[in-house]
């Protein structure tokens, strides 16, 4: 009796839900989308301002976090509650596309928007297999390598220019060494290990390590892992790195990834993201040195990829869609609240734009990485077992664990999930 | 041990009183100790939630500074509460009390009604019911909830309150609860009722539920809890603002590259205090004047 | 669930009236107990099964074109050969072993002291209740400073004590203590709940006994062994099974504070569970993993409730 009057209780609640969901002739846009407080109030202004130069359209935001985007995107599709238009982490793309949630952007965007986009824009956006674009975004993301003015002068470092004269491994590994004597200074580097074993940050910000050093997580053209994150190149790197953490000159991962610019700033280096300037910035002042990554072999690499949008499959206004992004990634309140937040430009005139990137800004040399070493994470439909597989090795390798040994079980757990899925055609087919 | 005090205070016996008095102090330090321990990281988190800069909040951490504030303001309060636009933060706690309000009280009829002809019926296979009851209590809900969200997006439940109250009223958890509570409640006080020929509903709701307040006080609270932190199941069914609950929007302040330490500190604090009342308001009967009135009585 | 015959067999040689009340009385029990078992059945059995089909397939967490393949037993058989599933199982038994004592340890001892007519009793069990009511994130937010090595402020504490002598210690950083630091912060968090079932239960305990032990001469210690733990025995029972479970369904502390990590120290079954269904997107898997924990506890929850029966007589 009581489970009835509340069942009724519930149904009613229910059917109120229909009656105050809005039915209306407009045009209704579904954009999913993550991001922090400022983000969310900006993206619905943008809405609200399209939706003043096009009365006939609605745009509905769905905001999902980024820690449980991908349940959320799942749930989307198993409900068929697909977005017209979609934020999503630029490795996934690939997992996307093959699955057959996006679609060619190129003709739904405005031709000046394409034109502007930076070759690591670009790159985060692209479809190995069609090598169309899917995605489009103002911004984009990176790496540099941060110095504390004074600890740098101390040793007699020498500050390169640009990213064409990096520090090479040699170099590198000579000034953590001074580093570690130097008095003030009780970790030479910081490479965040503190955000986590589980983030990201592992593959995105080491991946490139690898690269540079001359070997990758998979191989691009076979698409097999065993043979080339257990190759020599990588086992010897992650080696350099282990010896490092041995040595006491990595911050631990359990002391917080504020150790740069703490009191009395216990770190000389920090490895860190475009973003980390601002914080580091807002106590450190101008003692902060903004230098390109390191060369550990025959080429610089850097780390790419941000959150970017796409259309998916489902969307029945496409057109619309893409009207609507476009808008956005023109919209001037848009872009001053990204510049605000010191977010990386995508677009050519965004960067422009902002003190900064462009040129002789502080961070200039970060935006030089963007069409000099950029390198997107490996673009296949395996990436989540690919980024999975090599946080478990790296973990294990800090930890004092077989070098060759981790990289191998992690290679192989990778080829594994790659044979489960019969290689995931047509990927097994290109050369 | 511990019924030494009473038991010697109650007594009287005065050669005792010396122990008596040394065996207070004893108890009263390790009380302190334990609300030291217990309310010193607590304490941490409301001085951060006073600091205005959270590139402070973030420099201050791992220290001794993180206990201590120089400028304490509450702007990170208004901040948070003055969540306009896309994220009102009016609406998201209406939502959280209207879907904490039902599934609570749903709960405690559903589940202590079942728990209790688990413990007193006459229902043959009620041993092999109740060992089943806490067999599901094993099934994590990070199992379950893909299955789960097939099965309400078929129903048409989506992005309504009912999704979000409905599944998780009846929990193994709280039926376990409640049969121990009421088990442990004499025999003859259900013999004595069914000897005035009062039916079995009537004997739980007249005379086993009024003495079950501390039970339905802890579950109260824990159900609170675990509804109010709800932050997965509400992600995967809301789609829109008109049912999703707060925790969903204290989630932005987590965000991927930084996190404001500031508003996510000051909204923690916020996010405790609805059950803190919930507490307070139940507190009392925590435990109270529990089964040994009622034997006696 | 329909008719049943009468529980007792007293009731057949009953008289008509009193056939009609044990069936009124019975169809009264179904009713209440429907609305419960209609609510699990559905939203907890229900979709459990569907996890055990979803075991046998290789279901990927984001619906892909390729048709969902029915593999029998695959899915396990992988489980039992990576080494990490063992692991993480081998990781919530040392979680279980631990947290046993400390925090219901802590809860009982806490209860007995709060039990006593000690002045502002109550609001130090409100004191004592409030990181219970802590959202999980914001507890571990809290006690990742606290375990901040080197000068965090909990090797700071201990530096002092300890005159300096024992060196700063890296809590979740160091495989030999990350598991032991979740269960400082997991006893911290939690032991309020079971602080108040104890203290519930000492409640339940006649004064009559205590008076009457008193009477036989028994001491203080003897009426708490004689008195107070038999009493005790049914919330020792409800407190030891509920706290293993909860130990066996280990998870958001190690998601947010080590991933699992360091060199998998902290790798949970739960853990591993969504590290597999939602990083690597291997639904199926995942559901295999679920279904074995849940066999797992089952087991041991049985073995435990065995146990302590034969201990009761």
């Amino acid at each position: 009796m009581m489970g009835k009057r509340l069942l009724s209780m519930f149904v009613a609640s229910a059917a109120l839900g229909i009656v105050m969901s809005h039915a209306e002739a407009k045009t209704v846009i579904h954009v999913m989308h993550q991001g922090d407080p400022g983000w969310v109030t900006t993206y619905g202004e943008v809405a609200k301002r399209f939706e003043a130069a096009n009365p006939d359209v609605d745009i509905e935001l769905i905001y999902a976090p980024h820690d449980a985007y991908n349940e959320k995107f799942s749930a989307a599709v198993m409900s068929k509650q697909m977005p017209d238009v979609m934020e999503l982490d630029a490795p996934f793309l690939a997992n996307y596309v093959w699955s057959g949630y996006l679609q060619p952007i190129k003709p739904l965007i405005d031709q000046d928007i394409l034109d502007d986009m930076t070759e690591s824009n670009v790159a985060q956006g692209t479809y190995p297999i069609d090598k169309d674009l899917y995605a489009v975004g103002l911004t984009d993301s990176s790496v540099v390598l941060y110095g504390n003015r004074k600890y740098l002068e101390a040793i007699g470092a020498r500050i390169p220019k640009g990213v064409d004269d990096a520090w090479t491994r040699e170099e590198f590994e000579g000034y953590l060494e001074k580093l570690s004597k130097l008095e003030g200074v009780k970790w030479p580097i910081d490479t965040f290990r503190g955000y986590g074993i589980k983030t990201e940050w592992i593959t995105y910000a080491y991946g490139p390590i690898l690269q540079s050093a001359g070997c990758d997580l998979i191989d691009r053209k076979t698409w097999k892992s065993v043979g080339t994150l257990d190759s020599d190149p990588c086992v010897d790197t992650l080696a350099m790195m282990q010896q490092w953490v041995k040595n006491g000159w990595v911050v631990p991962q359990s002391s917080g990834t504020n150790q740069f610019f703490a009191e009395g700033h216990p770190a000389a280096l920090a490895f860190g993201g475009h973003w980390f300037y601002a914080e580091a910035a807002a106590s450190m002042k101008d003692d902060i040195v903004v230098m390109p990554l390191p060369k550990f072999g025959p080429k610089g690499a850097s780390p790419n990829g941000t959150w970017i949008w796409g259309i998916t499959t489902a969307s029945e206004h496409p057109d619309i869609a893409g009207k609507f992004l476009s808008f956005m990634l023109k919209d001037k309140q848009y872009r001053d609240y990204a510049k605000n937040d010191s977010a990386y430009p995508g677009l050519k005139s965004f960067a422009a734009d902002s003190p900064l990137y462009s040129a002789g800004g502080p961070m200039a040399v970060a935006f030089e990485q963007a069409s000099k070493t950029a390198i997107a994470r490996p673009p296949h439909p395996a990436y989540p077992t690919i980024t999975s597989a090599f946080m478990q090795a790296v973990d294990e390798i800090f930890n004092g664990g077989d070098v060759k040994a981790a990289l191998t079980a992690a290679a192989e757990k990778i080829d594994t999930d790659i044979e489960e899925n019969d290689g995931y055609p047509p990927f097994d087919e290109q050369q | 041990m511990s019924d030494l005090a009473i038991s010697t205070l109650q007594t009287q016996v005065k050669p005792e009183r010396s122990a008596v008095g040394s065996l207070r102090i004893v108890q009263t330090a390790s009380i302190l100790v334990i609300a030291l321990v217990i309310v010193s990281p607590l304490f941490m988190l409301f001085v951060a939630s006073l600091k205005d800069d959270r590139f402070q909040i973030l420099a201050d951490m791992g220290s001794f500074r993180a206990f201590w504030v120089s400028n304490p303001t509450l702007s990170n309060f208004a901040e948070v509460g003055n969540l306009s636009g896309e994220l009102a933060f009016g609406r998201y706690l209406l939502n959280s009390l209207i879907i904490l309000a039902s599934t609570v009280g749903a709960g405690l009829i559903v589940n202590s009604m079942a728990g209790f002809v688990l413990a007193w019926g006459s229902l043959r296979g009620r041993a092999l019911i109740l060992s089943l009851v806490i067999a599901l209590y094993v099934i994590p809900q990070e199992s379950i909830i893909m299955p789960l969200v097939i099965m309400v997006s078929r129903a048409g439940m989506t992005d309504t309150f009912a999704v979000q109250i409905v599944p998780w009223i009846a929990s193994p958890l709280y039926i376990f609860l409640f049969y121990q509570f009421f088990a442990q409640l004499p025999k003859e006080l259900f013999e004595a009722a069914q000897m005035d020929g009062a039916s079995v509903f009537r004997i739980y709701r007249s005379i086993f539920l009024p003495l079950s307040l501390p039970a339905l006080a802890t579950v109260s609270i824990l159900m609170g809890i675990e509804t109010w932190n709800q932050y997965l199941w509400p992600i995967l069914v809301t789609q829109t603002d008109y049912a999703r609950p707060i925790a969903v929007a204290i989630a932005t302040f987590f965000g991927q590259d930084s996190i404001y330490w500031d508003r996510a500190m000051a909204a923690s604090v916020l996010m405790m205090i609805p059950i803190l009342a919930l507490y307070l308001a139940f507190q009392r009967w925590f435990v109270s004047s529990f089964v040994g009135s009622a034997v006696k009585g | 669930m329909t008719l049943q015959q009468p529980a007792l067999p007293a009731t057949a040689v009953a008289t008509r009236p009193a056939w009609h009340r044990d069936r009124g009385r019975l169809f009264q029990e179904i009713g209440m107990l429907a609305p419960a078992v209609a609510l699990l059945t559905i939203f907890l059995i229900v979709p459990f099964l569907l996890s055990f089909w979803t075991a046998m397939t290789n279901q990927p967490l984001v619906p892909r074109p390729t048709p969902v393949r029915f593999i029998g037993f695959t899915n396990f058989l992988r489980i039992f050969k990576d080494d990490l599933f063992w692991t993480s199982l081998w990781n919530v038994s040392r979680f279980t072993f631990w947290i046993l004592p400390v925090q219901c340890g802590l809860a009982f001892a806490t209860a007995l002291l709060l039990h006593q007519k000690l002045p502002f009793r109550n609001f130090f069990r409100g004191l004592f209740f409030l990181p219970a009511i802590t959202s999980m994130v914001v507890v571990c937010v809290i006690w990742g400073t606290l375990f901040q090595y080197p000068t965090g402020p909990l090797n700071q504490v201990i530096g002092f004590l300890s005159g300096g002598r024992i060196q700063p210690i890296d809590w979740l950083g160091d495989p030999n203590w990350a598991m032991f630091s979740i269960v400082l912060l997991s006893a911290w968090q939690a032991y309020g709940f079971q602080m108040i079932v104890y203290l519930a239960g000492l409640q339940g305990i006649p004064d009559e006994l205590y008076d009457a032990a008193r009477i036989d001469g028994a001491n203080a210690f003897q009426r708490f062994w004689h008195v107070t733990m038999p009493g005790l025995r049914p919330t020792h029972v409800f407190v030891l099974v509920i706290t293993t479970i909860q130990a066996f369904k280990l998870y958001t502390q190690v998601a947010i504070l080590t991933q699992g990590g360091p060199k998998s120290s902290t790798e949970t079954v739960v853990h591993y569970m969504v590290r597999t269904g939602f990083e690597e997107q291997k639904l199926g898997y995942a559901s295999a993993v679920s279904v074995i924990l849940f066999v797992i506890v089952l087991i041991i929850a049985l073995v435990q409730r065995q146990l302590l029966r034969r201990f009761d007589v």
